[in-house]
């Protein structure tokens, strides 16, 4: 079995670090992330190794909240994500007719909305907060996911192991069960590590307009949304949570294009 | 390895730009605000020509669906956008006391009676000549209207006319803040004989004395206002045209200051000097509000919740466990002040560091949670997402925290907000944050803690005979010793009653590009109005 | 025949996914907490003024009712009244249509002219070198979609507004009142809007693109001798074409949601701002005209999109459509 290459070990390994973090600040490891520590805005330093934010709390335990919350809320999005989306994409590529026609009329109409616009409107309806962001992720994430997976469905149920499955008289659940799944499971995988690095963006854009994560609880989202007013008079507010950011997505494509090459091996060759 | 390289590359970039940015910071100020004249930020430079473009930016647009009607507009943004076009029979000056506008003097021959004599060279800004009629028709409306101003307007008993340019108000009973309350937005005159006839709608067009005309109006993108020219006042409004652009996002507005496509900009941020530190001919002053922001705890809320709040000493735990100097100081950046119910700044206000809970401390707090059987109290505090009320609520969480209560911020959009808060009556909600406009009379914004007199709160407050009673007292009380004893009778009270708790005033933070213009700008605002005296400012160069 | 057939089913399904969109974006306004009264007549109205509100805009009649008035009303074109403006809410959607197009179209332009030849770029050179060659490439398109417009956006901002770098912002002005100066204002919110779409671009063609170089008349045009750069041009492209353009529809709609962030920190009145005010304010026709308008462009965009890879790769052919 091919090996993951080195950029993708280099992004599993930055995300375990964000994980550890994450699990640090819920062993309370940093200190309290809403205890006003020292005067507002200062500069890195000792007691304050990031500084401090416009309340005067320390950015050190607030970028481990956030970490973890941020983390936390996509990675629990998207395993929703991938439940509904396998479920009803296997069912409608393996089924067809009226149920695929239904099951892919709904996902249109979920895919017409413009993400943030859904977003937004998910969180006008049911109040701002982490509900809110989890079910915009979801929701901005499963047409997608359900599309591809019912395509990939649609490929295996083609297949000759299929087939003989079935004619050997195999019930549904197992064939769906044992045959299509597994192999529609690399689909899955990769686009779930897509799905997170939307989540987290989705989560933070959602912050940003203020129907995201509440205070004082942390997210990354939220940190950036509030540093970024403070870019010129304190640019660490911005800069910890903005590199974290931007780390973590980027770790997370890089481990999803791995994991792509890896279960999807492509041939390629050159032109000269 | 490469790669490795690269990401090392764009941290050591990033690191960069952020010591660059280090090297320029300056602590923001949290000093006292210098003034340029007694009671001005700073005055416009008359030497300077009239004419020229100004363009503006604020944050947000009035809208609400009673329109324009200055009557019922009952926010300090939408005040600020009508103030350009309509006029009201006296004004406040710097130190708030009342100044003649469309009158140009008045006498009161007792307590109950006021005379006012009108300008006789005001004309609407469609030509025709201001009455009697006008001014007693806008009285009447006003009265007879759903406006929330008819309860400051205080005890109206009539409005008659006396010539073409003399009008007379008599009272039922003396009220102290009357004139402080006519010199407001909703007190303005129509043009009644044009409104009666209905030829205009209040509604939907703007049509009033003041210095301004409306030339063009986007809902949230954009307003332009043109010189009135048959304007009373000689010189003014000294510019030619007023754009104002809507800029809901902080960082728009701080850019189009710093690119000086704007030369005066409402900020929200406390921290704003700071931001601007550095950026060339940018100006930043706080102006002081009698604004202020206070904290509701729901008596009302019906079966379980209600239990929370019911109980006096709980209320008055929070209250002590409140530290109002350190929500001015760390939420409000130093720019805000500790309040009671007379705003802070209002002459004759009381002495927040007077009130009785202010003497107490936590140990007082802890032993009265006990006494109520509320060691564990926990509540929900529901806020909307505009700065600083996050802030001020964080705040707010960590001192209650010293007395062991356990506060959950809830953030919510304004419109989900409002339905919440005053949707229900009972209302549902545990607590709430938000802010008063002060007004320009300390006996003013204290008629909101009488929920009978205010409406607006009945959902969550019960009525308190007794302080209903202080409050009319203060409103009856002629200025003087008396009155302040009176005002800091009702302060006491309220204090006690604890169901809207004042906090601190919310300043409001005004950055404009000294090369582009010469502002006047009052030291402390009363009706939230920046631009109260926009027709005064001098365009530097057309921009 | 067939073609005529997909057409009516595509339209057929298109109809209906509005008519879902419709559903949708209709229960979501009315299930919406917090009074439109509240917010739109303040603290200190009365329940005489709200009733009045109510009956003024219709929304004391039942929920269905409501919706059939509407979808009927949006059918004949009629978008209904803002509760915050009182104007037509067609109107002004139509004034701000033109900034989100434009702003929109600027972004898909630059994204297929960086992000098309970057693809190609990175997809032959992995070729050259199979395994890691182009994690470089990677890196870069990764931090392409890592970095949210709102963190880029407010950046930009700054910055430029700060320090003269030649591109301005704002204020916006109007493109048929000065063309030049509405560019110029334009340039930077498209740039920070096209970001992410530059990588997903590139990333698909440089999929697409490693796709077409095993086909067996990639592999004879190598035997041939021929240039690489000719192969490119005249092998690669058209038959990588389908699935870019395919993309495009993708990242349209993408582009639509991001606008609306970059609208709000740009400060440009566009029809993402007008939902995200609207929502605050409950001011319902706006938004459900606003919603409805953003996912049909994107419905109809599709369609033509089909179209147009049904035109450029006849071997697909319409009966492949989109549903790959």
């Amino acid at each position: 079995m091919k090996r993951l290459d080195r950029l993708s070990l280099g992004g599993l390994a930055c995300l375990l670090v964000l994980v550890l973090f994450a699990l640090g600040s819920l062993a309370g490891a940093g200190g309290d992330p809403d205890a006003i520590v020292g005067p507002r805005l200062q500069p890195p330093g000792p007691g304050w190794w990031l500084g401090t934010d416009n309340l005067g709390r320390s950015m050190v335990p607030r970028v481990m909240e956030g970490v973890g919350t941020t983390l936390l809320l996509s990675s629990i999005a998207v395993l929703v994500t991938a439940a509904v989306s396998a479920t009803f994409g296997i069912i409608a590529g393996y089924r067809g007719g009226y149920l695929n026609e239904l099951v892919m009329r709904l996902v249109e109409v979920l895919y017409s909305f413009p993400a943030i616009v859904l977003a937004v409107l998910v969180a006008a309806v049911v109040g701002p907060g982490q509900v809110a962001a989890l079910a915009s992720i979801v929701l901005v994430t499963i047409p997608l996911m359900t599309r591809l997976v019912r395509a990939a469905a649609v490929a295996v149920s083609q297949r000759d192991y299929v087939t003989s499955a079935v004619i050997s008289g195999a019930r549904l659940p197992r064939v769906l069960g044992r045959h299509v799944l597994p192999n529609v499971a690399g689909t899955i995988a990769v686009q779930g590590t897509y799905a997170l690095s939307v989540g987290i963006a989705v989560e933070g854009g959602l912050s940003f307009l203020g129907f995201g994560v509440q205070p004082p609880q942390a997210s990354l989202g939220v940190l950036i949304q509030q540093g970024g007013t403070y870019m010129i008079a304190a640019p660490w507010l911005v800069l910890g949570p903005g590199v974290v950011l931007v780390a973590a997505i980027l770790a997370i494509n890089v481990v999803g294009d791995g994991l792509r090459d890896r279960l999807e091996p492509r041939e390629t060759r050159s032109l000269t | 390895m490469r790669p490795i390289r690269l990401a090392c590359g764009v941290a050591a970039a990033l690191l960069a730009t952020a010591c660059a940015a280090t090297g320029t910071t300056t602590q923001p100020s949290t000093g006292p605000q210098a003034e340029a004249a007694p009671g001005y930020l700073a005055v416009a430079d008359d030497a300077l020509p009239s004419g020229g473009t100004l363009n503006l930016q604020v944050h947000i647009d009035s809208g609400a669906a009673t329109g324009y009607d200055p009557q019922l507009a009952d926010v300090a943004t939408t005040w600020q956008l009508l103030s350009l076009a309509y006029e009201t029979l006296v004004t406040v000056g710097p130190d708030f006391s009342v100044q003649p506008l469309l009158a140009e003097k008045w006498e009161t021959p007792s307590p109950t009676e006021y005379v006012f004599h009108l300008r006789e060279d005001v004309s609407f800004s469609n030509g025709r000549k201001m009455t009697a009629d006008d001014v007693v028709g806008s009285f009447e409306r006003l009265l007879a209207s759903e406006s929330v101003w008819r309860g400051q307007l205080g005890p109206v008993k009539s409005v008659a006319k006396d010539g073409d340019h003399t009008v007379k108000v008599t009272l039922k009973e003396p009220y102290t803040p009357f004139l402080a309350a006519l010199a407001n937005v909703p007190a303005a005159v129509l043009p009644m004989k044009e409104v009666n006839d209905k030829s205009v709608d209040p509604a939907t067009t703007l049509l009033g004395t003041g210095p301004y005309t409306v030339d063009s109006h986007r809902q949230d993108v954009s307003w332009t206002f043109k010189r009135n020219d048959k304007y009373w006042a000689k010189g003014k409004p000294a510019a030619d045209t007023l754009n104002i652009t809507i800029a809901p996002e902080e960082a728009a507005r701080v850019a189009a200051l710093q690119n000086g496509s704007a030369a005066l900009a409402t900020l929200g941020n406390v921290d704003s000097a700071g931001m601007l530190a550095g950026a060339r001919d940018v100006q930043v002053v706080t102006q002081a509000t009698t604004d202020f922001y206070y904290l509701m705890l729901n008596t009302k809320a019906p079966n379980s919740r209600s239990s929370k709040f019911a109980d006096p000493r709980v209320r008055q735990a929070i209250t002590i466990a409140l530290d109002q100097q350190q929500i001015a100081d760390i939420a409000l950046g130093g720019k805000g002040r500790p309040s009671a119910v007379t705003p802070a700044g209002l002459p004759g206000a009381c002495d927040p560091a007077a009130l009785p809970s202010a003497s107490k401390g936590i140990d007082e707090a802890k032993k009265l949670l006990a006494e109520a059987g509320a060691q564990n109290l926990t509540f929900t505090l529901s806020i909307y997402a505009t700065q600083p009320a996050p802030a001020v609520a964080q705040v707010i969480q960590q001192n209650l925290q010293q007395a062991g209560i356990t506060v959950k911020i809830e953030q919510m959009d304004e419109a989900g907000w409002s339905g919440k808060v005053y949707g229900k009556v009972p209302a549902e909600f545990d607590a709430a944050l938000s802010w008063f406009a002060g007004y320009a009379d300390p006996g003013m914004v204290t008629k909101w803690w009488n929920p009978e007199e205010a409406g607006f709160n009945v959902g969550f407050m019960t009525p308190d005979k007794e302080l209903n009673a202080l409050i009319d007292a203060a409103g009856k009380e002629p200025a003087g010793a008396a009155r302040e004893k009176a005002l800091a009778a009702v302060c006491a009270k309220a204090d006690a009653d604890a169901q809207m708790i004042p906090l601190v005033t919310r300043p409001a933070t005004v950055a404009f590009r000294s090369d582009a213009l010469s502002p006047s700008l009052y030291s402390t605002e009363g009706y939230g109005n920046v631009l109260r005296l926009v027709a005064d400012a001098r365009v530097k160069k057309s921009q | 025949m067939r073609l005529l057939m997909w057409w009516s089913g595509r339209a057929l399904s298109s109809a209906a996914t509005l008519l879902g969109v419709s559903v949708l974006i209709f229960a979501a306004v009315r299930l919406m907490p917090g009074g439109f009264a509240e917010t739109v007549l303040g603290p200190f109205a009365t329940a005489e003024q709200k009733a009045e509100l109510a009956t003024r805009y219709g929304l004391d009649q039942p929920v269905f009712m409501q919706y059939g008035h509407w979808l009927g009303a949006v059918a004949g074109g009629d978008f209904g009244i803002s509760m915050i403006s009182r104007q037509p809410v067609g109107t002004e959607l139509l004034a701000r249509l033109p900034v989100t197009a434009e702003l929109s179209l600027l972004a898909v332009a630059v994204s297929v002219l960086a992000g098309v030849p970057l693809g190609v770029l990175t997809a032959v050179r992995a070729g050259r070198s199979p395994g890691g060659g182009g994690a470089a490439g990677r890196l870069l398109s990764g931090l392409g979609v890592s970095v949210p417009e709102f963190v880029l956006g407010s950046l930009v901002v700054f910055v430029f507004s700060r320090y003269a770098l030649g591109l301005e912002v704002g204020p916006w002005v109007p493109l048929t009142q000065d063309p030049a100066r509405n560019l110029a204002t334009m340039v930077l919110p498209a740039a920070v809007l096209s970001v992410f779409a530059i990588s997903v671009t590139a990333r698909t063609t440089r999929d697409a693109v490693m796709g077409v170089l095993v086909e067996p008349y990639v592999t004879a045009a190598v035997g041939r001798g021929e240039s690489p750069w000719f192969i490119v041009r005249h092998h690669i492209l058209r038959n990588a074409a389908a699935p870019v353009v395919t993309l495009l529809g993708t990242i349209t709609a993408y582009l639509l949601g991001g606008a609306l962030i970059v609208e709000h920190v740009f400060n440009l009145p566009g029809v993402g701002s007008y939902i995200v005010q609207a929502v605050g304010r409950r001011d319902y026709a706006v938004v459900q005209a606003g919603v409805l308008l953003a996912a049909g462009v994107f419905i109809v965009m599709n369609v033509v999109i089909d179209l147009l890879v049904g035109v450029l790769d006849p071997r697909l052919g319409v009966t492949a459509g989109r549903r790959s």
